[in-house]
């Protein structure tokens, strides 16, 4: 190890000296490290060689070539090789990272590069943009404005918001600190915690006064930015501030019907995301949705599905590949499994009449059979809804992972043509505890990896069904 | 006549010529010496030893010699290095310069004791 450090300490070198003394040197060093093998020997060797650096490295460079000591001033430049031969390929390589540090250092500042993300989007079914707080850049679109009910799942095809513009407008002072004042009153206004809102504000007004926004030129992000510090102070992760760089509408979006046809026709392609219905061995039913859809357009799909599981002992239902939807879904689902109307909580909506289930359901035999529910990391937002109040009322065993704890994100604000923030308003009160699954996710009854849930709640449900 | 390097003789490089006076010795051999001579005041690193080494050896004051007789086993490609004449009468040189000085220090009541 020491050798190692040595032999590079000796790459410091000139190259003359390395090819002619360089073996010999660290011969010298074995020599010395094999007899001074003693803690405080070692230290003096080491203090030694450091001082012998010091020393014999610039009497070496000095020494140089005798034709630069010997080139008289004043006549033509003349130009002397330092080293002789040519620069091995490793040397080139450093050389040329090197020369690219200056160049991205300089267009960093200057905006004119930015690191491209990743986006993970999904690539099968590219209309549903989830409206999790918890997406990427590649999410960043506005929510639909004053929807009070909806979870995450807002169809891309009905926002009509024009993407990509031609070029993307730097961002100034002034716009900065409009931005910083809109969403400190937006918030004052509405967030759901006044005192927490009037803290935030002074932080992002003390942020302001450092000259921490200085500089930020990129619309994207600075939002980024002021979301990641209105989540520093809040602890709340629907809090959010996003930018639309094509510009958001000042009157609310509201579905175009030949966009509403698109989301159908979607919808319809996908069965409504319900995967697979089906009855496994030993009378189980499972049922693999993947998003809970808007009942206007699914109910028929779901009620069939429900039909066919209505003779099953138990019942699975896989939400591991489900990213939330509407909770009129979670609540006509749910309504099966009760023969009584069951009041569904859910920590963003006021209590309605319509979070209760419409219980008993007529014909329905799965009220009183054993029920289980698969989730994942991936499990988010209107499934995780389902998770939650199907396990703290103990109808439902979750078998899985942790789910990945979004909840919906409110009421979008406009600020201006490209900025927006997403404030909660309503905090609904929790029957079953003081916190939600608001970014600690659903914990499962069984913790399993989500590969291996299915075969852990059949195996749970014929335990359950022989006794 | 272009100015000699060894000109003042450097400690190192005396050190290393009185090192190889009595015997030829390698790298580390003189390093050995030299911490001997020295009463371990001065060990030689590597870069020091062997920069000295090679202006000794452009001056033509030590030359490289072939390994001796008795070398053993894993020491052939070791370099050995011996005083030549003109080494031998540089640090001859350089060692009444200094007995000079020591006579002078004394005469000054700078120095005491029996030495040269």
């Amino acid at each position: 190890m020491s050798e190692k450090i040595y032999a590079w300490l000796l790459r410091l070198y000139p190259s003359r000296f390395r090819e002619e003394y360089g073996e010999a040197a660290l011969e010298l060093f074995r020599d010395r490290a094999s007899a001074e093998r003693e803690f405080f020997a070692r230290v003096r060797l080491w203090l030694d060689l450091l001082r012998d650096l010091a020393v014999s490295l610039p009497r070496e460079y000095g020494r140089g070539q005798p034709a630069f000591a010997a080139t008289p001033a004043n006549i033509r430049p003349s130009f002397y090789f330092a080293e002789n031969g040519s620069p091995h390929a490793g040397a080139l390589l450093t050389g040329a990272l090197l020369s690219l540090i200056p160049v991205f250092a300089l267009a960093i500042p200057f905006g004119q590069y930015r690191v491209p993300h990743l986006s993970f989007a999904p690539v099968r079914r590219p209309l549903y943009v989830r409206r999790s707080p918890l997406a990427g850049p590649a999410h960043k679109m506005p929510r639909r404005v004053n929807h009070p009910d909806g979870f995450q799942i807002l169809p891309a095809v009905m926002l009509n918001v024009p993407q990509e513009p031609a070029e993307v407008p730097k961002l100034d002072a002034a716009e900065r600190r409009r931005v910083v004042q809109t969403a400190v009153s937006d918030l004052k206004q509405h967030y759901v915690s006044p005192a927490v809102a009037r803290k935030i504000a002074d932080a992002l007004t003390a942020h302001e006064k450092a000259g921490d926004y200085d500089g930020v030129t990129d619309g994207a992000s600075f939002a980024d930015l002021l979301t990641r510090q209105l989540q520093d102070v809040s602890r709340d992760l629907h809090l959010d501030v996003a930018y639309v760089s094509g510009g958001i509408p000042d009157r609310p979006i509201g579905p175009r019907p030949e966009s509403t046809a698109r989301y159908r026709q979607a919808l319809e392609q996908e069965n409504c995301t319900f995967e697979k219905v089906a009855i496994l061995a030993r009378n189980i039913g499972y049922l693999k949705i993947n998003s809970f859809p808007d009942v206007a357009f699914c109910r028929q799909t779901a009620t069939e599905a429900m039909t066919k599981l209505n003779g099953a002992d138990a019942t699975i239902f896989d939400l591991r590949d489900n990213r939330g939807g509407y909770r009129e879904m979670v609540s006509l689902i749910a309504a099966y499994l009760f023969d009584h109307p069951e009041y569904l909580y859910s920590p963003r909506d006021l209590v309605t009449e319509e979070s209760w289930t419409r219980s008993p359901v007529a014909g329905s035999r799965l009220a009183d059979k054993p029920a289980y529910v698969l989730t994942s990391g991936r499990t988010a937002s209107a499934a995780e809804q389902f998770s939650y109040d199907l396990k703290m009322l103990r109808r439902a065993i979750i078998v899985g992972e942790t789910t990945r704890g979004a909840t919906h994100s409110g009421v979008f604000y406009r600020i201006d043509e490209h900025f927006g923030i997403g404030i909660p308003e309503v905090k609904a009160i929790n029957p079953y505890s003081q916190s939600d699954w608001a970014v600690v996710g659903v914990d499962p009854d069984v913790k399993v990896p989500a590969a291996e849930a299915l075969d852990r709640a059949v195996q749970l449900a014929e335990g359950r069904l022989r006794k | 006549m272009p100015k000699r390097k060894l000109d003042p003789l450097p400690w190192a490089a005396f050190q290393i010529l009185l090192a190889l006076a009595d015997e030829d010795r390698h790298g580390y051999g003189i390093m050995r010496q030299v911490e001997q001579q020295t009463d371990r005041r001065l060990r030689l690193g590597p870069g020091t030893l062997y920069g000295s080494i090679r202006t000794l050896l452009d001056e033509k004051l030590i030359v490289e010699v072939e390994p001796r007789g008795e070398a053993k086993a894993g020491e052939e490609r070791r370099r050995y290095y011996r005083l030549t004449a003109a080494g031998r009468k540089l640090a001859r040189a350089e060692a009444e310069r200094l007995a000079d000085l020591l006579r002078v220090a004394r005469s000054k009541k700078i120095l005491r004791g029996d030495y040269v």
